[in-house]
């Protein structure tokens, strides 16, 4: 993927299955200090997909999620190799709040909401940038009417929430600022099942809305319902990928625990 | 006192009292503003701005500088002294304090306790640059800004009157508070700096440019501490190096009120009043101070992140 890539993809060349990438990882490999933890990822997420990527704890999920969001930019301890395009944009040298600007915001793990601060307010804050700010008051309507709940506790501070309401506070402030990728950490961890079913509802219906969406789940059954195409990482490799219909749960299983030496897949 | 008839102690005493309240209340406005910009920065960046004291000095050079050029009200020389320290402030987060400020620490690795000491020692050293800059401009002639209002009184009573300066002082810190609430809860920007003092690494996530808008908060400090310090040119003489007794009284007032609550240094600053006051003139003016500190040991016995922290 070259330089070919332009904004907008117009002159992009077509990734997988022919389609056209919104965000394409190449050769991405990622330190803190002297640990490496990814190694030489690439893949690519088609414009109105959702894709899922798999993998036990550790595996550099949620290192992958830091990367493109320059996370791992910020200090000097880490940091990252390779390229990361998105709508003909390179992330991988910007700073995380001008990521934000093209585009790509992120659910991140444990929610990560400002505490301090009330529903309505934790939700503002995602409207932060000038293309989100002058909509935010209808933007903030729809958000409420997508999650009824949070419109009841729009005045009470998320400290005080339970953690799936504070997960639909995380999910409506990173909508509010218009994004067209959204990458979602471990949404179900610590939440009680019939929580995350809702939840997961939630995604689906935001990707019919248009919305790109990288899935970075442990529960391997809910990362393949929802999924489109589906990446296992084991120590920090893709060692698997495909639609989720062509895999096998034997072959995902076993590049999941790295039980069987697992072949890339296309 | 035992000389008097019995009605007339008790009516001393009450007007005693009544005074140590009604003064201590009002001397609390000014303490309150005096020590707003230290529970603002140390709130937003867990900055311990020990250059505090010497800001609020430079802000009073500043209005009695200006005002022996310009000949206007004295009031209206706050139109230009605080664009100028919300400046002063802004360059210095961004230029300076940004790269040793504790989440920088934080970025580079080292514990959170050395990312604490780094800004402390660098504002330490602002503060001796400040003070002895201003010592070589000014040398140690004491200024003050001279104005009519300094020795004039609002008469309650026949024994009851108060500061007229203090009481505006009261109202402007009452003002100031309200004004930075209502900024900090309805504002994109304000709402940005209190995302970014909660957590910095998600507030960029949100687009929040953290560094732009810490740089933002130690301007309002700073312009905040402008005000202080016109208001110590109005009521007292100061000197280059006056800015450590400011410092002990901002920080006895952010510890009883709450290091990072900013209706806290109101509240700190009316408690600090009183009882300093009460202590004056029960004990005498040596024990004003003694009883202040008291104060200050006792909210830390017993309310160790102060009154209003959250």
């Amino acid at each position: 993927m070259s330089t070919l890539v332009r904004k907008g993809n117009l002159f992009s060349q077509p990734g997988r299955d022919g389609q056209y990438p919104i965000l394409t990882v190449e050769n991405l490999s990622a330190w803190y200090g002297e640990l490496q933890a990814l190694f030489d990822v690439g893949f690519s997420v088609n414009t109105g997909e959702v894709v899922s990527v798999i993998g036990a704890n550790g595996a550099g999920k949620s290192t992958l999620l830091r990367s493109i969001t320059g996370m791992m930019n910020r200090g000097k301890t880490a940091k990252i190799e390779g390229r990361i395009d998105c709508q003909g944009r390179r992330l991988d040298k910007l700073r995380t709040e001008k990521i934000v600007e093209t585009g790509v915001t992120m659910v991140p793990e444990g929610r990560m909401l400002f505490q301090r601060m009330t529903v309505s307010e934790n939700l503002l804050v995602g409207a932060h940038l000038p293309r989100a700010r002058e909509m935010a008051p209808e933007k903030l309507e729809e958000i409420f009417a997508f999650f009824p709940r949070l419109s009841e506790r729009k005045n009470q501070p998320v400290s005080q929430m339970s953690g799936g309401e504070q997960q639909m506070v995380a999910i409506g402030r990173a909508l509010m600022s218009q994004p067209s990728v959204i990458l979602f950490d471990e949404l179900s961890l610590g939440l009680a099942p019939i929580i995350v079913d809702d939840i997961y509802e939630k995604v689906r219906q935001i990707n019919q809305s248009g919305v790109t969406c990288l899935v970075i789940e442990q529960d391997m059954r809910r990362a393949l319902d929802v999924a489109d195409y589906v990446l296992v990482m084991l120590e920090g490799r893709i060692v698997l990928d495909g639609r989720p219909e062509e895999l096998s749960v034997d072959a995902i299983t076993d590049a999941y625990f790295g039980t069987h030496e697992a072949g890339g897949h296309a | 006192m035992s000389d008097l008839p019995f009605e007339e102690a008790v009516y001393w005493t009450l007007i005693d009292l009544a005074n140590a309240f009604l003064t201590g209340t009002f001397i609390g406005g000014y303490y309150a503003i005096l020590s707003m910009g230290l529970a603002l920065s140390f709130g937003v960046m867990r900055l311990v701005n020990l250059a505090h004291g010497e800001f609020l000095i430079v802000g009073a050079y500043l209005s009695a500088v200006i005002l022996q050029i310009l000949p206007i009200p004295p009031f209206f020389v706050l139109i230009v002294v605080v664009p100028i320290m919300f400046g002063i402030g802004y360059a210095l987060q961004r230029f300076l304090l940004n790269h040793v400020s504790v989440q920088a620490m934080e970025r580079r690795g080292m514990s959170a306790n050395f990312g604490l000491m780094a800004p402390i020692l660098v504002t330490f050293g602002l503060g001796i640059f400040i003070s002895h800059l201003l010592f070589a401009i000014f040398a140690t002639d004491a200024m003050s800004i001279k104005n009519s209002l300094a020795f004039s009184a609002i008469r309650l009573s026949m024994d009851l009157s108060i500061s007229t300066l203090r009481f505006i002082f009261f109202l402007v810190a009452i003002a100031m508070l309200i004004l930075l609430q209502v900024f900090l809860r309805y504002s994109a920007t304000g709402r940005a700096i209190r995302a970014a003092s909660d957590n910095p690494t998600y507030a960029a996530l949100m687009g929040i440019r953290t560094d732009h808008i810490f740089a933002i908060a130690l301007g309002i400090s700073l312009a905040i501490s402008g005000v202080a310090g016109f208001m110590i040119g109005m009521t007292r003489t100061f000197q280059p190096f006056d800015g450590p007794q400011f410092i002990l009284v901002a920080f006895g007032v952010v510890i009883i009120g709450g290091m990072n609550s900013i209706t806290g240094s109101l509240v700190g600053g009316i408690l600090l009043g009183i009882v300093q006051v009460l202590a004056g003139t029960y004990f005498g003016p040596s024990a004003q101070l003694v009883g202040g500190y008291m104060l200050v040991l006792a909210v830390l016995a017993f309310f160790r992140e102060g009154l209003f922290s959250r």
